[in-house]
């Protein structure tokens, strides 16, 4: 039955998922002409990128900034993709059940032989869909914006930094489901959802360069997923990763426990 | 066995009482009406059955499945198709995809007869509907699996008066093939044309359970009327008729023989008359009183001694 809820959703999902793939994909073509300015001045940016405050060159992911690599880290990755794509698909995840429930749109799937469990599964899984698209049309995208700047980018960094983005966005659903199911209203959910997702962002940046504070930050799921790292120094979080699909799993799981106790108004 | 048991049910929100204490059944193959004002309570009740509200205490079954165990209440719901009060689709999705869906999560093997009777526009978006063509497709939606249980909530609100006897015939037949219905209303006049047997819920606690024809008997017609001659209210002062008021237009509720109210309007020059159902709060105000004891049938006798004694009375004949 979580397949049938999976095939709906998923589906009612598609098209959406196409827009925004696309619209990601123009968006790093943007940066194709800008990157021959930024490798010119070469020097002179690298160094003022690096006397920028820590906590900045965190929240950009500023390292190597003149090469492309860094260039695209922080200007493409670091924003649009961590950052506002992550917003996106927690604010998604946290209108879907809530906003079946305020509806009543839920009556009618749950006349039928589904459990709750199921239903939130299958929503879940559904945001797996923009997820997927997403990662198949915007690296073409961004390999395209590489070569329109003159550039080459090692082809494995590039996939890496994709796949490893699917736990990190789990992640982001997670919360976003979590806040969907535990709040009556789907506007304030979604609300919930994005604050949730920036204000652990922030959290993240601003323990980073504190020794004391700086485990903390590793509540947050941009922790654990560094595009930087993996495009600039090749360095591959697999524990990061894992991290981020464990805490999906728990995420999901509360939900699951916490939507069927609940009462359906 | 039952096909519907609800034993004790107590509903509270917070503090606040959706139901109490509530108790009845429905039987195998009958059609129940659950008749009551807004907001005492029908909703909860029937959304504790689905199981999408838990009881505060006391139980239910549906088709001899605890409603409280969720893995229990799955198995009936393959027999049950529920009509909530307000369907609601995916409004970018059409119709037809809708019903795919729902014809994948529990069957659709009467879809092509229900959609001869209730024919939403399947290939448009649900978004463009209108809310008599929604709720055509939330009834084929329901119903395509073709449930031994029908669960409805107000299923005829959102409908015009031709889809509605359409319903009502549905209704009608799915009795015939031995199915079982439930469904709420606050229109006494609905309850009538289909109904075995009706419970009457008021302020979340069931006032009477009593056959169709008792109910009849005491229900009554809104009439309104104007005449010619210049008479007061007291006009229409007769036996039968109560709280007689009015001008130029005189307004009574009429609970007594046709003939009474025919012979007193042959005396006069009727320019307008207009006879309808009394609401249904009328009704309760007239038996039951305001603050009365709504538990008892004494209050009731109290109220409208006129009724005393009426039982069998069927004015329309097309009770079934």
């Amino acid at each position: 039955m979580t397949r049938e809820v999976l095939r709906y959703e998923g589906r009612r999902r598609l098209k959406g998922s196409v827009y925004l793939g696309v619209g990601l994909g123009l968006f790093a073509l943007l940066f194709a002409p800008f990157y021959p300015a930024v490798k010119e001045s070469g020097e002179q940016l690298q160094e003022y990128v690096e006397n920028l405050p820590p906590a900045i060159r965190a929240a950009f992911g500023l390292d190597a900034f003149t090469t492309i690599e860094g260039f695209l880290a922080t200007e493409f990755y670091a924003f649009a993709w961590v950052l506002l794509l992550g917003v996106y698909l927690a604010y998604r995840a946290g209108g879907a059940v809530a906003g079946d429930v305020e509806s009543g749109r839920i009556d009618m799937v749950l006349s039928a032989p589904v459990s709750r469990a199921g239903v939130v599964l299958g929503t879940v899984g559904s945001l797996l869909v923009p997820i997927a698209v997403c990662n198949l049309l915007v690296p073409p995208a961004v390999y395209a914006t590489v070569l329109l700047a003159g550039e080459t980018i090692a082809v494995p960094r590039l996939l890496a930094v994709h796949a490893l983005s699917v736990p990190y966005f789990l992640a982001c659903v997670g919360i976003g489901t979590v806040l969907s199911v535990a709040v009556g209203r789907a506007s304030v959910a979604e609300r919930g959802a994005i604050a949730a997702v920036f204000g652990l962002f922030l959290v993240d940046t601003l323990t980073t360069t504190d020794p004391d504070l700086e485990p903390v930050g590793a509540v947050s799921p941009t922790r654990h997923y560094d595009p930087t790292a993996v495009l600039v120094r090749a360095e591959y979080d697999l524990v990061g990763a894992g991290v981020l699909l464990a805490g999906t799993v728990a995420l999901v799981a509360v939900a699951v426990v916490v939507f069927r106790r609940r009462d359906l108004t | 066995m039952s096909a519907l048991a609800v034993d004790g049910l107590t509903k509270y929100y917070g503090d606040v009482r959706g139901v109490e204490d509530l108790s009845f059944s429905v039987r195998e193959g009958e059609v129940f009406g659950f008749l009551g004002p807004n907001g005492a309570g029908k909703t909860t009740t029937i959304r504790t059955l689905m199981g999408f509200l838990r009881p505060t205490s006391g139980t239910a079954t549906v088709l001899g499945r605890d409603v409280r165990d969720e893995a229990e209440l799955i198995e009936a719901k393959r027999d049950v198709g529920f009509l909530p009060a307000e369907p609601a689709f995916d409004e970018s999705v059409t119709g037809r995809r809708i019903l795919d869906y729902h014809a994948r999560l529990k069957g659709d093997d009467r879809r092509s007869e229900l959609l001869a009777s209730f024919e939403p526009p399947l290939d448009r978006p649900v978004g463009e509907y209108s809310r008599g063509n929604e709720q055509k497709l939330a009834i084929v939606a329901a119903f395509m699996h073709d449930p031994d249980l029908l669960v409805m909530d107000e299923p005829t609100s959102g409908l015009d008066p031709l889809l509605q006897d359409r319903f009502h015939g549905f209704v009608r037949g799915e009795r015939e093939a031995g199915k079982t219905a439930f469904f709420s209303s606050h229109v006494l006049s609905e309850v009538r044309k289909v109904c075995d047997r009706v419970g009457i819920l008021r302020d979340g606690r069931l006032v009477t359970l009593e056959s169709i024809g008792e109910i009849l008997s005491r229900s009554g017609k809104r009439v309104r009327v104007q005449v010619a001659e210049d008479v007061g209210p007291a006009a229409f002062e007769m036996p039968g008729a109560h709280g007689v008021s009015g001008g130029e237009v005189i307004s009574f509720t009429f609970t007594g023989e046709y003939g009474t109210l025919l012979d007193r309007l042959r005396e006069y020059t009727v320019l307008d008359l207009d006879v309808e159902e009394a609401p249904l709060e009328e009704v309760f105000a007239r038996f039951y009183g305001n603050g009365g004891d709504p538990t008892g049938r004494d209050g009731a006798d109290e109220g409208n001694p006129d009724t005393q004694g009426r039982g069998g009375t069927d004015p329309e004949g097309d009770r079934p």
